[in-house]
């Protein structure tokens, strides 16, 4: 990328992240929810990426950093003056100190069974949960209030967006910045061989817990931030939506790639908040996504992107109009099943006799027993099929 | 006497139960070397299967139907996305079964609504077997125990008496070999699966009539079946027994027991001071029912992560 | 015609629409009403029927006139089962212009919602919002969470056990020994703490009392065998859903001889998984559609016409609650801005008169009191429930002032000057 290049997309971006300064609270609430999702998936990434760890329970450490925000919120309100600024080093600080703890036990193994121990212990805290009403507030949670501080009432969330973008940026300058550390070099070696890295002196198991550790500070670091945006937080945050929530992101974003997971964790929350009130499959949807990213783009979309530049640009609008044309078809069968199986659609045909009854969909009214409604999609699905087929052959015949 | 009695029975055909569940997990983690997320979900897939079969075909018919569909689905899953993801590594398999257990969730809840369905126990089955001191057992609840057993009788008997048991063992450790001395060890993977899958299915279409059949099944017993097959060691089918049985008779026993580290120290007459401590001291026993399997887990995976009765790998 | 996913798009696309409408050409300001419930997730089916019952009463109203010269309008959000949705939703409302957020399926849900009007009101005193608990019964609602915009319309742990255990002793059914087994979350604690109290007052022993936890348990023999092992005579459960259906189901299945006196045995889907064990039971509740006469009568046909199912005991509620607010907006003259404060005033000063007695509400905490129903289900009852043969049949009436607690120490409520 050239200087020009590399000034534009610099400017498109300080544009993009100051936008939300100027926005109402909904979609302040937006940004920062994403920004925090992209922090937390970039610090899940941290282990992959330079050890090829898979921890299926980062949320222990997400949910560690928001407890500890809204704890000290609240004791803000009782007296204790700490500024709101300083507030999410309680969640870096929670963190770590649980990284390090869980961190030391996990790395004892490797491989699936690494996963499997954090998997456990998020479980097991997931299960404490309820029980401990003193630190998790039962079944209703924790909750406090942003007081003043710094002459700002931090009443509505742009304020708080300020906050929440400049911890941001600090987190992401230290995951960048801690790959080029000796600790982080000797990290990149572990995932490549560890065998090897023993043979040469080091204690991989020191390392694994400081790289470990610093993933969980990051990620208690996303879960102060949200502690003060949501000024809320009960167990749920323990649970496994929290911890699956990175490993979808960042493998659909790029697992290899340092801002795979923040694209993974922008689009699936910007989509997921517009979505999830449009229809109730998004999360079939995210699944699917996510399957056929595994399956098919094991670089995630960023990764491909990167690694496609030395493909031609015909083949790529090709793919992505395939993908377009099946997607929709797919999510227009979806849509049609989850109403026609309904109970309500159910009742309207009991109440027509049983005939079949028309129904709306995207503002079109559509009938069952018409053929049309069916061998359209199935139509536009094989056209996505067969671009992409043609595309294969293409390849081949090259 | 009466609670510790029928505690007992529900112990251990909650732990039958578990076990027909992590038997076909810990076969294919065995056989495979993959991790599948997605088991518990095709444990719920068969159980609303049988419902929906069964409400077309009867009960009986269905128990048999529904677990084929699951190894149809299961076998489909192998040959066509498991082995093309296999080339990636056994990371991208992980999280391929786990983004399957997501699809297969929310498909269901698709299907069906987010709500529980009616899937009932067949009037053949809707009685009471024996009475404990006028508590009534169940006659399902054995019935329960009685596919379990069969299950596990049946599948030891095929892996060790039978040719094709012995093949299947030996494409486990030497997949090569086996498949240079002329076996189809691609077919035998898919076997495996197809039949790891049908065990699930059966679980669900047989355990669904008795327990809710609704959309949190597979999350409420996905967890412990994991925890099962860890303990008891991955790719031993006695240790999975043996694991089941284990934490089904203890997460049925402590429920009842408010025993506390506060009461445990009554005989050194420092109950009191550790009551007013509160916090650890006067946590129940019987509250922490649904935290054991994972301490127990822990415990394990640090200490014998092979298992109980797992090959030290 | 039940409300389908059509209607569903129609009435926020109309919603939207009404919101957003700027208004300028609007002497009168219609009142906003946004009901911010679970409406899909595990838990939707019940908790739909709180949305479905403010949309016939509203209907309803409206066709009386609405107010303010304007027909009141109303809007759905979905928290989706989740605290942190709720409190996204309830800003979005705000957002949409509502006036009055409404909620009525989750302590847990609405005890977060209360806290998020709580502090919008505080930072925002220009644009206050009411909210109406239509149905979240935990204590600490008018207690330590209570505020001057917060208002009850539901009963109370407090006054539930009270109305219980005086009716079930007015028919000599209490026993000696009673069991206490509840969900490990405000609303169960307070039920056990109720219980506790009673049996100080009362003539009976709690034998035994269970926490457990909430919609997680499959298999509820192990409670049953506990209750057997007891010896009580009687058990009392604040539980709902699934934790009552197998509750009941569990108790039937050991074949225990017992009595239950519950609180939510009413909801869809209870008396059906009970089945002919439910005979004899025992419930509390301010609705009961045989206790309001002709009232009572005219809602069930009314509400099974137009909306295609006999209303719950949620959809009454929600319309009771309504048709107090619409008592209380009666006392508002017209005008060309719209105060809550106001209407909370009006609200404070209501008296209703219902079927089974006068309701007010009280203005130490803002919490109604309603004669209570205490019911028994029987066979062959009027308005058969749940698609049974079964129903609630009234055994007493108690007046509301006499089961009503309290107003709580904690509840330290800042009124505006």
């Amino acid at each position: 990328m050239n200087r020009y290049h590399r000034i534009a997309v610099c400017l498109a971006a300080a544009i993009v992240l100051l936008a939300p300064l100027t926005f109402s609270d909904r979609y302040a609430n937006l940004a920062i929810r994403i920004l925090v999702a992209a922090l937390f998936a970039t610090a899940f990434n941290l282990l992959w990426r330079q050890a090829r760890l898979l921890s299926f329970g980062h949320g222990v450490y997400f949910g560690a950093g928001m407890f500890a925000a809204v704890h000290l919120m609240r004791a803000n309100e009782a007296g204790l003056n700490v500024p709101l600024i300083l507030v999410p080093l309680a969640g870096v600080l929670s963190g770590l100190i649980i990284g390090l703890l869980c961190g030391f036990i996990a790395t004892l193994r490797s491989g699936a069974y690494f996963s499997m121990i954090t998997l456990a212990i998020a479980e097991l805290i997931y299960s404490l949960g309820p029980r401990w009403q003193a630190l998790f507030g039962g079944e209703a949670g924790i909750s406090s209030m942003r007081i003043p501080s710094m002459g700002l009432s931090f009443a509505a969330l742009n304020e708080v967006y300020l906050i929440v973008l400049g911890w941001s940026a600090l987190g992401f300058v230290a995951i960048r910045f801690f790959a080029k550390t000796p600790l982080g070099q000797i990290a990149y070696a572990l995932g490549d061989n560890e065998r090897r890295l023993q043979f040469l002196g080091y204690r991989t198991h020191a390392v694994k817990v400081c790289l470990f550790a610093l993933s969980a500070a990051i990620s208690g670091l996303a879960g102060g931030l949200l502690g003060i945006a949501a000024e809320n937080v009960d167990y749920t945050v323990f649970g496994p939506a929290s911890s699956a929530a990175p490993v979808i992101q960042t493998f659909i974003g790029g697992a290899d790639v340092l801002f795979g997971p923040a694209f993974g964790a922008a689009i699936l929350t910007g989509f997921g908040n517009v979505f999830s009130d449009v229809t109730r499959l998004w999360l079939l949807y995210q699944g699917l996504a996510f399957v056929v990213v595994v399956m098919f783009l094991p670089a995630g979309i960023v990764g491909s992107l990167l690694s496609s530049k030395k493909r031609p640009l015909r083949e790529a609008i090709a793919n992505t109009l395939a993908v377009l044309l099946c997607s929709a078809s797919l999510i227009f069968l979806c849509e049609s099943a989850s109403i026609l199986l309904s109970d309500s659609y159910a009742s309207l045909r009991a109440n027509q006799g049983g005939s079949w009854v028309s129904y709306r969909l995207f503002n079109i009214e559509l009938l069952p027993s018409s053929p049309i409604v069916w061998a359209l999609p199935l139509i536009v699905a094989l056209a996505g099929v067969l671009v992409s087929c043609k595309l294969k052959r293409q390849e081949e015949a090259a | 006497m009466t609670y510790l009695l029928t505690s007992l029975v529900n112990g251990l055909v909650f732990g039958l139960l578990l076990f027909m569940v992590s038997a076909g997990l810990t076969l294919i983690f065995g056989m495979m070397g993959v991790l599948n997320f997605a088991h518990s979900s095709l444990y719920m897939l068969g159980a609303y299967l049988g419902y929906s079969i069964g409400r077309w075909t009867g009960f009986w018919p269905a128990l048999l139907l529904a677990p084929l569909a699951v190894a149809l689905l299961g076998a489909f899953i192998e040959r066509y996305m498991l082995r093309r993801v296999h080339r990636h590594g056994h990371a991208q398999e992980l999280l391929l079964t786990f983004g399957l257990a997501l699809i297969i969730h929310e498909a269901i809840k698709l299907m069906y609504g987010p709500y529980p369905v009616e899937y009932a126990i067949p009037a053949e089955l809707a009685r009471t077997a024996f009475s404990v001191n006028g508590f009534n057992v169940p006659l399902y609840r054995l019935f329960i125990g009685a596919v379990a057993i069969s299950m596990f009788v049946s599948l030891f008997l095929l892996m060790r008496y039978t040719r094709l048991g012995l093949i299947v063992r030996a494409a486990l450790s030497q997949p090569l070999m086996v498949e240079s001395l002329g076996h189809n060890v691609g077919f035998v993977f898919l076997l495996v699966f197809a039949i790891g899958a049908a065990l699930a299915g059966l679980a669900g279409a047989v355990a669904g009539a008795f327990y809710p059949t609704g959309p949190n099944m597979a999350e409420d017993l996905g967890s412990i079946v994991f925890v099962v097959v860890v303990v008891g060691g991955l790719g031993s089918l006695e240790g999975a027994l043996v694991a089941s049985l284990a934490i089904g008779l203890l997460t049925t026993l402590t429920v009842g027991l408010d025993w506390t580290l506060a009461g445990a120290l009554a005989p050194f007459g420092l109950s009191g001071w550790a009551a007013s401590i509160g916090g650890l001291f006067s946590i129940t026993l019987s509250s922490l029912t649904g935290s054991l399997p994972f301490i127990i887990m822990l415990f394990v995976l640090l200490f014998r992560p092979a298992g109980l009765m797992g090959e030290r790998s | 015609m039940p409300l389908d996913r059509r209607d569903v798009l129609k009435l926020a696309g109309a919603a939207a629409a009404g919101f957003a409408a700027p208004a300028i050409a609007q002497a009168r300001p219609a009142l906003k009403i946004a009901s911010v419930e679970t409406l899909s997730g595990p838990g939707s089916t019940v908790n739909r029927l709180w949305s479905l019952g403010l949309k016939y009463g509203i209907e309803k109203i409206n066709a009386e006139g609405g107010w303010n010269g304007q027909k009141i309008v109303y809007a759905e959000y979905d928290t989706e089962g989740t605290t942190g949705g709720a409190s996204q939703k309830t800003q979005a409302a705000i957002a949409d212009g509502a006036h009055i957020i409404a909620h009525g399926g989750s302590s847990n849900i609405g005890g977060q919602i209360t806290e998020d009007v709580r502090k919008w009101n505080l930072r925002n005193p220009a644009a206050k919002v009411l909210f109406f608990g239509l149905g979240i019964e935990a204590l600490e609602l008018t207690g330590a969470k209570c505020h001057y915009h917060f208002f009850r319309f539901a009963t109370n742990a407090d006054i539930r056990i009270r109305a219980l255990v005086a009716g079930l002793k007015a028919e000599n059914a209490l026993g000696k020994k009673v069991f206490s087994i509840n969900q490990n979350y405000s609303w169960g604690h307070d039920i056990q703490a109720a219980l506790e109290q009673s049996a100080g007052e009362n003539d009976f022993t709690l034998v035994d009392k269970v926490l457990h936890d909430v919609n997680k348990i499959q298999d509820f023999s192990p409670y049953a065998a506990r209750i057997a092992a007891s010896g009580a005579d009687t058990v009392f459960t604040g539980n709902w859903g699934n934790d009552l259906s197998l509750l009941l189901k569990a108790v039937q299945a050991a074949g225990l001889k017992v009595r239950f006196a519950t609180t939510f045995l009413d909801l869809p889907g209870a008396l059906s998984s009970a089945g002919s064990a439910a005979l004899g039971y025992f419930h509390a509740e301010l609705w009961n559609p045989q206790a309001f006469g002709a009232f009572g009568q005219e809602l069930w046909t009314d509400y099974k016409a137009k909306m295609g199912t006999f209303p719950s005991t949620s959809e009454a509620k929600s319309i009771l609650a309504l048709l107090f607010l619409q008592q209380a907006l009666k006392t508002i003259p017209e005008a060309s801005k719209i105060d809550v404060d106001q209407i909370a005033q009006a609200l404070e000063r209501t008296s209703y008169k219902a079927p089974t007695g006068d309701v007010t509400m009280r203005a130490g905490d803002h919490q109604i009191a309603w004669p209570i129903v205490v019911s028994k289900v029987e066979q062959g009852a009027k308005f058969a429930t749940d698609g049974t043969d079964m129903g609630f049949v009234p055994v007493k009436v108690i007046p509301g002032g006499e089961v009503l607690n309290t107003v709580q120490a904690s509840c330290k409520m800042q009124r505006p000057s």
